[in-house]
């Protein structure tokens, strides 16, 4: 029962930062119908500003969180600015900034990798080690509460909200669609960028950490559909139990934990497309 | 045969010897080289049908080399299977992964094919590393040779000529589907979608067929690869591969095949160039020139020659 009991909250840890990465999706995808590839890299980039603020510099951990999250958003806008803003404004078809961030990911992980070298970096905990995973959780419930209060209850959340109905009709009610592009890119970056900075410590910081969190932020995104952003957390959740179960009690390797998001995909892709919660109408 | 059908024919054959004539010519250094230029090409090939021309954006590609490879040697010496069976039972395998992939991924529209077949390349190197006695876990298996065909030992250039015409027989098949039926289907599926059902064309089985198929040549470019370092080991079928054709196909010009030759050889040889300046991190260039690519020339390289042929 202990046993089950650490595993729970490990896993709901686990699923918190699936969440975010799924969030940081969603914020994009929402507005603008872009899937940004490079969320893992983004998560990346934040693990290694935790490296470089709290490890090397040793700012105090608020100081050097914000630090990270403000230089995520400046990251965001900027890639919104580079890789997004010119070929929309051109008019190209969604593939082409699709695959313009692609580019943008190995231009990331490329330059992490030169600047920091392949080998991997402590991040420090703010609370220690045992109350890691209590952290983890609770900084993602904020975020999300926050999150949803934004969408639920301000102006601007709705004027988001309307730009993912219709574009057009937004557009023509006075929104700005190029600010909402740039903040939707800006604010995926932020919560990607928390994502790899509360990981770290778990993990490490490396070069190579954004592809798994990139697809499993992806399957729970699925999971738990596009349309709302309750759905993100939920599937991410699931991701990770699935995930942990598997290794506790399946008599399989450990490293074929990475096979249940592909699973989960498929089967949530046969069976129900549109994810678990519906968008509300 | 008509006479046009004869040209033809004796166009593909006097390809095939002055492409392995230079086999004969080059050391073993830049036979390997040589080589190893001509599976990236059969691959972009390939992959050019699948994203330029089809318009699905896969990251699955390198993965079916890497299956092709491994599942020949398998069969060949895990199961002691003659060579005939085991090519035809890798054929199997890959046909089997690609069907479980894309007739899921399909069920939706836009992106799902693509984080489904990253999940199976990643998944992919995992079960290499984990599968113990019959991959030979993160050393790979080494230390095989090529069975006798009809008695005969193939190696050297002799070798080389067999991907040569592995290569062209990839280009073949590609050229014909392409002008066929099939090809347009697929170009009215990649640039309309429901234009193309409105004309009675099954758009889901277009894509699967087209996944299908193309997944299946690079599984068969594998198994020719998996005799050119006698070796198959889980780094050599990394992600960062995947990538790399994406970009050679953009960078050369997604949709047209000799764009997908010309993104293939600069891609290949660049880091040659590259690496005495920047080390191993060509991938960081690659990745400048990708983004460039989209945002100052979206049609590639080939695009940009015909451009400059019309003024």
């Amino acid at each position: 029962m202990r046993d089950f009991l650490e595993l729970s909250v490990s896993a709901a840890a686990s699923g918190c930062i699936y969440g975010l990465v799924a969030l940081a999706y969603l914020l994009m995808i929402r507005p603008t119908g872009i899937i940004n590839f490079a969320v893992g890299e983004w998560a990346m980039v934040g693990a290694f500003g935790g490296f470089l603020f709290l490890s090397r510099i040793e700012l105090p951990y608020p100081v050097g969180m914000a630090t990270v999250l403000g230089f995520m958003l400046l990251v965001g806008w900027a890639t919104e600015r580079i890789a997004v803003r010119p070929l929309v404004e051109r008019g190209a078809p969604l593939l082409a900034p699709i695959l313009a961030l692609l580019g943008m990911l190995v231009v990331f992980r490329e330059s992490i990798s030169l600047g920091f070298g392949p080998d991997p970096h402590q991040v420090p905990e703010p609370f220690g080690f045992e109350h890691h995973k209590t952290w983890i959780i609770a900084a993602v419930i904020v975020v999300f509460a926050a999150v949803w209060l934004f969408f639920e209850k301000t102006t601007t959340g709705k004027a988001f909200e309307a730009v993912s109905l219709n574009r057009k009709a937004a557009a023509l009610m006075g929104i700005n669609l190029s600010r909402v592009t740039a903040a939707s890119f800006a604010g995926g970056a932020a919560a990607a960028g928390l994502a790899g900075l509360l990981v770290a410590p778990n993990v490490s910081a490396h070069y190579l950490m954004g592809v798994p969190l990139a697809i499993q932020g992806f399957t729970a995104l699925v999971i738990g559909g596009v349309g709302r952003v309750e759905g993100a957390l939920l599937g991410g959740l699931l991701v990770a139990f699935a995930e942990q179960l598997t290794v506790r009690y399946a008599p399989l390797p450990a490293g074929y934990a990475q096979g249940v998001p592909l699973l989960l995909l498929m089967v949530f892709l046969l069976v129900r497309p549109t994810g678990l919660l519906r968008a509300r109408a | 045969m008509s006479r046009s059908n004869a040209a033809a024919l004796a166009g593909w054959i006097a390809a095939a010897l002055v492409l392995s004539a230079v086999a004969f010519f080059l050391g073993s250094y830049y036979n390997d080289v040589y080589r190893k230029l001509l599976l990236w090409i059969a691959l972009a090939l390939s992959y050019n049908f699948l994203f330029g021309i089809s318009g699905q954006v896969a990251f699955s590609h390198f993965a079916f080399y890497g299956i092709g490879a491994y599942a020949v040697v398998i069969f060949l010496f895990q199961l002691g299977l003659p060579l005939p069976l085991a090519v035809l039972a890798g054929i199997l395998v890959c046909t089997a992964i690609a069907l479980a992939v894309a007739i899921p991924s399909t069920r939706l529209e836009g992106f799902y094919l693509a984080l489904a077949t990253l999940a199976l390349a990643q998944l992919f190197i995992v079960v290499l590393n984990e599968g113990g006695a019959v991959t030979g876990g993160t050393g790979g298996i080494v230390d095989y040779r090529l069975p006798p065909v009809f008695g005969v030992r193939i190696a050297g250039p002799w070798y080389t000529a067999v991907i040569v015409v592995l290569v062209l027989a990839t280009y073949a098949v590609l050229w014909r589907l392409d002008r066929s039926w099939f090809g347009r289907a697929c170009r009215a599926v990649r640039d309309n979608p429901e234009a193309a059902a409105a004309m009675g064309v099954n758009v889901a089985r277009t894509k699967v067929i087209a996944f299908t198929l193309t997944s299946v040549l690079a599984g068969i470019a594998g198994m020719v690869y998996a005799f050119v370092d006698n070796t198959v080991n889980p780094p050599i079928f990394g992600l960062e591969n995947a990538f790399l054709l994406l970009f050679m196909v953009i960078i050369g010009g997604s949709g047209r095949h000799a764009g997908a030759v010309v993104g293939a050889v600069l891609l290949y040889l660049l880091p040659f160039v590259l690496s005495p300046l920047i080390g191993h991190h060509h991938a960081l260039v690659f990745g400048v020139l990708m983004v460039a690519a989209i945002l100052l020339q979206p049609r590639g390289l080939i695009g940009l020659y015909d451009f400059l042929k019309r003024t």
